[in-house]
């Protein structure tokens, strides 16, 4: 066990460097926040001047080896956009994107699974029909434009939600709605097809030879050899959210979370934030792979970790 | 579990209701903004919601009349010139900052080397570049200093928000600032809201709305469905075309001007006679009515709005005459010539329909544009390439300034980040204004520069954009030319 934490920490450094030099590479190769940052009319000697303010005029191996130590301290500097701590901004946006994808990915589980497993249940059935019906409009309709209907209809029609912001914990429902769309209507595919295969499995119609009660078969048994694949679909579900999936959504409901913030830190080429952002993304990808082969392990005992 | 999983979700919307019934009632009012204010320190960033936020917080030496002419503000009176380089400003007796700090001499004088020190690093310097120095006379006079004369000083001081010169130096200042204006700061939830109320001791007239809620809200849809949803009672640059679904709608001739800069140095656009054809070939009233329903206004051949310093209001827009532009084009023999019109995408209202219509009354005309939409930073690479100009470049310029010094030296002036002419007649004019005390020999030279490049058709001068502003019924506010967000100056019915 303590070899495998420290191979997969090993693997997820060499990543999350992967990942971080990546990132300076490329922004340091595509533009000059200072373009971005000055007004337009400004002269060249403005922009100059403001480029050697911001250390963005030393070479670039200079750059590389300051970089590389502001991550061994965990520090980026400070965000050219925003004049703070880049992780600052990254601490106090990285919790609503996790409130945010929380609600999302637990609301699309709550209906998927039982969704899944009764459609399971009745192949070709009128409610399996529905529920395929329902999960490939969900999975069509953009979520930008799903976003706005839920606003058009809840906010601006029935006046029983506000359109967009965080400060009541009523304006998560619908960024969090939004959110869980497309998730629930992948999620309960997966559970529906995955409940098929092991309902047709000789060792269910064995268990209920044996007389044992409906639920503990389909819920016990069946769900939780099928329980793999759909992990693995919720951990991927969380990844993406974290990584960037996020922003669609934040964007239409001006929810300030971490996919917000780095679009925005994009648009204004507020390289320090971009690179703080994606660092951190980086980690929490690697935190969730290594928090899923445990769930893995927990679900089915026979699994080795290596 | 699906049904206890239904009836939890049915719950929280009930209690939802209950709790949200009316949003925008009361003294206050709430204001969408495009984007949250960065840092709420009013001298270090050129950031469009920070402004709105600070212009209600802080006051500048000079202020503008909604229709855009200089007045005093903190001053008790119009600057004056001591000699060529020196300018002389009193100040009102009797103004405090919120925390008790007098407005004084040497607070204006604090705030003017804050700004300029090449340190402190501020985003705004283009602003302020051509000052030198700040010097106290006695506690309400003080004196500017400037490198070279420079007539534009007063817009400069339009600019200036004077900082409290003790406060300021606090690490605070920047999250909870402290001006003297007729607002102060409340609170600041970052992510989520600032919250202004009126500073019951403001020294000038005393504003009608109690308070004010600032939101942050980046997608026009959502600011949209937010005003109708009765959340805002004020939402700024509000889509042309939906207008007509708003409670009530105010429209301003606004800052900004979509030009085309024509290479008048080499290619096919090097003839006049071309430079002038592709004016005429473009049919602008079209463009104001078909892309922005109305809200834009043709631009009269020139660089500034009617409101701006310099407007010749001899000078016209070229009219839309396609056959002239054709007749103009067969002259030059230049007919079936391929132009590159460089635009981006995104950037400003409206910018790559621009462009495309643009070359396509061209293609009309017997010019074929090779239209290349870039990423703006890519685009920003080509709009500032002094070595290789593209035959035509697509930008939109602002001047929040209202002066034309700022404008002509980027665009007009040879050698300026966005010029694409070396017309030495015309840099003359420019370098001579810029430095030109007297206002009437001013307004004379720069009406020569205006009427010198229309002729020569360095440009085609497309729209004037207006700003559009959606608002809620119960608020009345006609608007203002220099776009800034003054609550003071509306009223809730």
């Amino acid at each position: 066990m303590g070899i495998f934490i420290f191979k997969r920490l090993i693997h997820g450094l060499i990543v999350i460097l992967g990942v971080t030099l990546i990132v300076f590479v490329v922004t340091r190769m595509v533009g000059d926040p200072v373009k971005v940052m000055l007004p337009l009319e400004s002269t060249q000697e403005q922009r100059d001047a403001f480029k050697k303010q911001l250390g963005l005029d030393r070479p670039i191996p200079v750059q590389l080896v300051n970089f590389l130590k502001d991550i061994a301290r965990l520090d980026f500097g400070d965000s050219l956009w925003q004049k703070r701590p880049a992780m600052e901004i990254v601490f106090e946006k990285l919790p609503l994107t996790l409130a945010l994808t929380a609600v999302g990915v637990g609301l699309a589980c709550v209906f998927a699974i039982p969704l899944g497993i009764i459609s399971a249940l009745r192949p070709g059935g009128a409610l399996d029909r529905l529920t395929v019906f329902g999960s490939l409009l969900g999975l069509s309709m953009p979520q930008f434009w799903m976003g706005l209907l839920f606003i058009l209809l809840f906010a601006v029609q029935l006046r029983i939600l506000p359109t967009s912001g965080s400060a009541t914990p009523s304006h998560i429902i619908l960024p969090a709605l939004t959110m869980a769309l497309p998730t629930l209507a992948r999620l309960v595919m997966l559970v529906r097809s995955s409940m098929i295969d092991e309902l047709n499995q000789p060792y269910v119609k064995t268990a209920f030879a044996r007389g044992l009660p409906f639920v503990r078969v389909v819920g016990g048994h069946a769900l939780k050899n099928a329980g793999l694949p759909i992990m693995t679909l919720i951990g991927w579900e969380v990844i993406r959210s974290l990584a960037g999936y996020s922003v669609v959504v934040e964007t239409v409901f001006a929810w300030p979370g971490i996919g917000l913030t780095a679009i925005q830190a994009i648009e204004r080429e507020d390289l320090i934030l971009i690179q703080a952002i994606v660092f951190t993304a980086a980690i929490s990808v690697v935190l969730i792979n290594i928090a899923m082969d445990f769930i893995y392990k927990l679900i089915d005992p026979r699994l080795k970790l290596t | 579990m699906k049904q206890y999983g239904f009836l939890a979700v049915m719950a929280i919307l009930m209690a939802v209701v209950f709790t949200t019934g009316a949003w925008a009632a009361g003294d206050g009012i709430t204001i969408a903004l495009g984007s949250e204010p960065t840092t709420l320190d009013p001298q270090i960033r050129e950031d469009g919601g920070e402004r709105a936020v600070n212009d209600n917080i802080y006051d500048t030496v000079l202020t503008r009349s909604p229709k855009g002419e200089l007045m005093p503000s903190l001053a008790a009176a119009m600057p004056t010139i001591q000699d060529a380089t020196t300018w002389e400003v009193k100040l009102r007796p009797g103004i405090t900052f919120h925390n008790g700090e007098p407005l004084n001499a040497d607070a204006v004088v604090y705030s003017i080397k804050r700004v300029i020190d090449p340190k402190f690093n501020s985003e705004q310097i283009s602003f302020f570049s051509t000052i030198k120095d700040a010097v106290k006379k006695d506690d309400l006079t003080l004196q500017v200093i400037t490198n070279g004369s420079d007539p534009i000083l007063p817009s400069r001081l339009y600019w200036l928000k004077v900082v409290p010169p003790v406060y300021s130096k606090d690490p605070k200042f920047a999250e909870a600032p402290i001006g003297t204006g007729p607002y102060r700061l409340v609170s600041w939830k970052r992510g989520q809201s600032i919250e202004l109320e009126r500073h019951e001791g403001y020294w000038g007239k005393k504003p009608d709305i109690k308070a004010v809620n600032y939101r942050f809200v980046e997608e026009p849809g959502t600011r949209l469905a937010g005003l109708m949803a009765g959340e805002f009672d004020l939402i700024t640059n509000l889509l042309p075309e939906f207008t007509r679904q708003v409670p009530k709608s105010v429209n301003v001739l606004g800052l900004e001007h979509p030009i085309i800069i024509l290479n008048a140095d080499s290619g096919i656009t090097k003839d006049v006679r071309v430079r002038q054809a592709l004016n005429y070939a473009v049919d602008k009233e079209a463009l104001a009515r078909g892309l922005f329903e109305g809200f834009a206004q043709v631009a009269q051949g020139q660089l500034l709005s009617p409101s701006f310093f310099g407007y010749n209001d001899q000078v016209k827009a070229y009219p839309y005459d396609p056959a002239l532009a054709q007749k103009l084009i067969k002259e030059a023999g230049a007919e079936g010539a391929t132009v590159e019109l460089i635009g981006t995408s995104g950037r400003w209202l409206k910018d790559r329909d621009l462009v495309e219509a643009v070359a396509a009354y061209w293609k009309k005309a017997g010019i074929n544009a090779n239209v290349r939409i870039f990423e703006f930073n890519e685009y920003l690479n080509r709009l500032f390439d002094r070595k290789t100009r593209a035959d035509a470049i697509f930008v939109t310029a602002s001047n929040e300034l209202l002066d034309a010094d700022k404008s002509f030296s980027a665009y007009y002036k040879s050698g300026g980040t966005g010029a694409s002419n070396t017309d030495a007649a015309l840099a003359g004019l420019i370098d001579a204004a810029r430095t030109e005390n007297d206002v009437k020999k001013r307004t004379g030279l720069y009406h020569q520069a205006v009427k010198l490049a229309h002729d020569q058709a360095y440009f085609v001068w497309l729209l004037n954009i207006e700003d559009v502003y959606g608002l809620s019924k119960r608020l009345e506010w006609p608007g203002r030319v220099d776009a800034r967000l003054l609550v003071g100056e509306m009223k809730v019915n």
